[in-house]
Order: C-alpha cells, then sequence, then structure tokens
C-alpha cells in the first residue's frame, strides 16, 4: 500500500532531464558538424550538406575501415563466446567448489585492467625479440623472429587476443555461475539415460540458458564496439591499415593527419546510425 | 563402464583449466617483474626470472610531474563523476525499480542505449563544444562527460539491487508511518548497500580505464594517468622498458583494488536469480 507520493517525479525527472541534455546535445551537435566542413586548423566553416557522407563512400580507406570493424566484431564476439562457454563449462564438470572460487577470482582480473594497461602488457608480450610470449617460438625454432603486431595477415588476430583474453575469462565466470543456477534434475535425467558429458551440455544444459546466453552475446557485441584503446597503444591501425577500425580511421581523420573534423564526425555519425539500429532491432528481439 | 578414458578426460580438463587460469593472471604478474628489472635484464631473448631487484623505475614513476599530474586528475575526475553519478542514478534507480509507470521499460532502454553510442561520436563534437565554451581540455569538461557514462551504468545496475530489496520490509515501514523518502533512506539503501558498492565499483573502474575521450577532451592540463602512460612509450627509439611497466602497474592498481567488491557484486546478482 503505496500512497502517492511525490518521489518518483523528484527522483527521476532531474536525471533523466541531464542524461537527456547529456546525450542529445553531442548526438545533435555531432550531426550538425557532420554537415559542415569543418577543420582543426582555422575556426571559418561553412555548409556542406551530404558531401562529407559522399566522399566517405568513394574513400576506399573507409571502407577498409569498414570491413575490418565487421572482421573485428564477429572475430572477438565468436572467439569469446566459445571460449566462456567452454571454460565454463569445464569448470562445472572438473572443479570443485574451492577451485570454483579461485579460477572464477582469476579469470576476473584481465577485464578490471584498464585496455591501455591490457594493451601495453600484450605489446611487450607480442615483442619479436624480448617478449615472453614470443619466447616459446624463438626457443623452438632456434632463435628465428615472429613479430605477430607487424604482420598484415596475424595484427588483428593477435590484438583481438588481447580483448577475448580480457572478456572471455570474464564471461567463463559468467557462464559458471549461469550453469549454477540450472535445477539438477534434468541433468540428471539425462545421466540416467547415459548421455554422455559434452551431450548433456549440449543438448540439455546450454540450451536452457539460450537467452541469458545471448544476452550476454549482446553485451559482448555493444563492448566490441570500443576496440580503439587497444588498436590505438598496439598498432595504430597499422601494420598499413590492416587494423584500422572505423573509430580510429576517424580519429586519424580527425585528430592525426589531417585535422578534418567534419569528416570524421559524418563518420561517427554513420556508426552512430548503424549501431543504434541494429542494437535496438537486436534488443528488441531479445527482449521479446 | 570406461573408466579410463573418462579419467583421462577429466585430467586434460584439469589441465586446460589451469593452463586458463595461468594465462589470466602471468602477463600481469610479469610486467610487474619487469617493473623491477633493470633494462638489462629485460632486454634477452631469453627471459630472465632471476635479476637483481631495482625500485629504479618506480621511484622514476612516482617522482614525474606529468605522472602526478594525471594522477591527480585521474582521481579527481573519476570521483566526482563517481559522486554525481551515485547522487543522481541511485534515486533515479530506485523510482524506477519501486514505482513502475508505463514509461519504465523505455526508460530503461534509454539508459541502455547511451552505452551504444560510439565514444567518438560522443568525444568529436563535445570536443568542438567545450573549446567554443573555453572549457577544453579541463577538469571540469571531463567529470560533466564522464557523468553520463557513471550516471547511466550506476541507473542501470542499481535497479536490479534496489528490486532485489524484500518489498514486505518497505511495507512494513510504510505501515509504521515512515514517509516514501525515508523508507528510500532508511530502509531501500541500507539494505541494497552491499550490491549498490558494486555498481559504483563497477563505474569507478569503467571511467578509470576510459581512453579515448579522455585524449580527444585534453591536450596538456587534464591529461588523466591512461593517456600519460600512453605517452610514456612514444619517447624515441630507445623505449624505457622498466619504466613503462611499472606506470602499467600503477594505472593497474586501482582498479584491481576492487576485486573483492566486485566478485561479491556478481555473486550476489546471481544469487538473487536462483532464488
Amino acid at each position: 500500500m503505496r500512497r502517492r507520493s511525490s518521489l518518483p517525479v523528484t527522483f527521476l525527472a532531474p536525471t533523466l532531464a541531464i542524461l537527456l541534455v547529456l546525450s542529445m546535445v553531442p548526438t545533435l551537435y555531432a550531426i550538425v558538424i557532420a554537415l559542415q566542413n569543418r577543420e582543426l586548423s582555422t575556426p571559418a566553416y561553412s555548409w556542406v550538406w551530404f558531401s562529407n557522407f559522399a566522399d566517405l563512400f568513394l574513400d576506399r580507406r573507409f571502407l577498409n575501415a569498414v570491413w575490418v570493424s565487421v572482421k573485428w566484431e564477429v572475430v572477438t564476439v565468436v572467439a569469446t563466446m566459445v571460449l566462456a562457454i567452454g571454460l565454463g563449462v569445464l569448470m562445472f564438470e572438473v572443479a570443485s567448489p574451492r577451485l570454483r572460487n579461485v579460477y572464477c577470482l582469476l579469470f576476473i582480473i584481465p577485464v578490471l585492467l584498464p585496455r591501455v594497461s591490457a594493451a601495453f602488457v600484450w605489446k611487450f608480450a607480442y615483442h619479436p625479440l624480448y617478449g615472453i610470449a614470443t619466447y616459446p617460438y624463438r626457443l623452438i625454432t632456434g632463435g628465428m623472429i615472429f613479430d605477430p603486431l607487424s604482420k598484415a595477415s596475424t595484427a588483428l588476430f593477435a590484438v583481438a587476443s588481447v580483448d577475448v583474453w580480457q572478456w572471455g575469462l570474464f564471461f567463463a565466470v559468467i557462464v559458471l555461475k549461469l550453469l549454477e543456477t540450472l535445477p539438477p534434475q534434468p541433468i540428471e535425467a539425462a545421466r540416467l539415460d547415459h548421455a554422455k558429458r559434452w551431450q548433456i551440455h549440449a543438448y540439455v544444459t546450454l540450451p536452457m540458458l539460450k537467452a541469458p546466453l545471448i544476452s550476454l552475446m549482446f553485451v559482448k557485441m555493444i563492448e566490441s564496439l570500443r576496440s580503439f584503446d587497444l588498436i590505438y597503444v598496439m598498432t595504430r591501425g597499422g601494420p598499413g591499415v590492416a587494423t584500422e577500425t572505423l573509430d580510429m580511421y576517424a580519429f586519424s581523420q580527425g585528430f592525426i593527419e589531417s585535422g578534418k573534423v567534419s569528416y570524421a564526425s559524418a563518420m561517427a555519425v554513420l556508426m552512430m546510425i548503424a549501431t543504434v539500429i541494429t542494437f535496438t532491432f537486436l534488443w528488441k528481439r531479445v527482449q521479446a | 563402464m570406461r573408466p579410463y578414458p573418462i579419467r583421462l578426460g577429466r585430467l586434460i580438463a584439469k589441465a586446460i583449466l589451469a593452463l586458463a587460469g595461468f594465462l589470466a593472471v602471468f602477463p600481469l604478474v610479469w610486467t610487474a617483474l619487469n617493473a623491477l628489472k633493470n633494462n638489462v635484464d629485460i632486454i634477452t631473448r631469453v627471459p630472465r626470472l632471476v635479476f637483481t631487484p631495482t625500485l629504479a623505475n618506480i621511484s622514476y614513476i612516482l617522482g614525474r610531474d606529468s605522472v602526478l599530474t594525471g594522477l591527480y586528475n585521474s582521481v579527481v575526475a573519476c570521483g566526482s563523476a563517481v559522486l554525481i553519478g551515485v547522487a543522481l542514478g541511485l534515486p533515479a534507480a530506485y523510482a524506477v525499480a519501486r514505482y513502475p509507470n508505463r514509461f519504465a521499460g523505455d526508460i530503461q532502454f534509454f539508459v541502455l542505449s547511451l552505452r551504444f553510442l560510439p565514444p567518438v561520436a560522443v568525444a568529436i563534437p563535445l570536443m568542438v563544444i567545450w573549446l567554443q565554451v573555453g572549457l577544453y581540455d579541463t577538469l571540469p569538461a571531463l567529470i560533466v562527460t564522464y557523468s553520463l557514462l557513471t550516471i547511466s551504468v550506476i541507473m542501470w545496475l542499481a535497479i536490479p539491487s534496489f528490486q532485489g530489496v524484500p518489498r514486505e520490509i518497505e511495507e512494513a515501514a510504510f505501515v509504521d508511518g515512515y514517509g516514501a523518502y525515508s523508507v528510500f533512506w532508511r530502509i531501500a539503501l541500507p539494505v541494497a548497500a552491499r550490491s549498490l558498492a558494486g555498481a559504483i565499483a563497477f563505474s569507478f573502474v569503467l571511467v578509470w580505464n576510459e581512453f579515448l575521450i579522455a585524449l580527444m577532451l585534453s591536450s596538456s592540463n587534464a591529461k588523466t594517468l591512461p593517456i600519460v602512460a600512453s605517452e610514456l612509450s612514444q619517447q624515441g627509439m630507445n623505449v624505457p622498458w622498466g619504466i613503462l611497466n611499472a606506470s602499467v602497474v600503477l594505472l593497474s592498481l586501482p582498479p584491481l583494488l576492487f576485486l573483492g567488491v566486485l566478485s561479491g557484486f556478481l555473486n550476489s546478482v546471481f544469487r538473487q536469480k536462483k532464488s
């Protein structure tokens, strides 16, 4: 029995108003800038309407960045989910409760690190001469050099491995906790039917967890959009443009190479439209 | 029936898990060790486990003005943004959790959708705006921008925490004559405190780790620690590896302090789900 109270209004209105202002002002302004031809070097500008957008579709580096971003998204999301489900199931099967707690604590550590730190840690580790991660290769081949970050074919995967190191291990903990919330009866029943361990998970437990696993994947898809820190520190988009994602390219157009703020903003606006449409659609489907 | 292959399977599974646990922390431990090494002990083709430790890197880092300024900026910017997030996010979350109206779903979706916005799309216009207002490269600009992150994240995570407070306690307080506000202050907040602490810690880690916005909104005065650390690596050809490792360790320590709180938060979220 709750009396009518002013609480919902006084508690919600200011916060929502501030959130709306803080999010809508930059968003609308991003669109305004994208329709102009601002550059960092001069304060003068004029309206060019959609010519930035038209230029983008003729810009091969932009199209490359779209492709790299899509690859990044697919590689990191798939690898994270596979690793998380694999390790989560393994912990559920063979680790004692005490050991589970230890693993859970260890697996949360990488995701807490600032991405800049994680990127540096692995940049050293991947160093061709002194890196700890390339050491086994040097040892086996007798001192041959393997430089994953400066080869176009491996650079994206090397950077993606850091992302998966952070999120895959963390999600493994969540998968384990999800498995622990399941009722034991269906698993027992499957066991009585002589189902093998992997069959129990493939046909019983994981299908039961379909909804939360899809939500988890949704979260990872959103977080994968934030690839900038890792790429900026580890490769700066290189070698060439092999790891140049959209945000990296927008940043270098806007700030490093030419100071074309409007052009960068047009790119950011396209990203924003694409992600908002995609994720709104997915979210409605997840909720349904 | 076939005990042998099963036992072998379990052994392999345990080995994989142990390897994963090792890989989770070893790179970080190695970085911490490198922070204690002289450059000669780092630049070796065969990694050195035995070396004479030195505190030179750490004292160099802690003695540099740029690092100390970065640390100060990070603490002030993140601390203030989290406080603002708490002051505005917690009450709003409570209102959504306890006074459901027909917009509750839309409000939750709006708050989540702020997370979809690409950081570049927010940072570019904000840079232009702050330049025009004359607040570019200042802490207030960074604090306001970060508040958008902290308010939305705290609100998003606190809604389930408040929903987890047993309704009966609140109803009983109403019967005892408490008003809506004192129920929030005296009942809901203290009862939900532990899982709220997790939400707040999470928002702190999020802004502490933030890089892109800080990079675009600061040029010299308002640089946060991640920016300073990333710049140390660009000191010419002769990379001071030890110093770089020490700065990575310094940058990573604050989030790791919250390890306990955050893993407790995770546990409480899933215990709720189970019941």
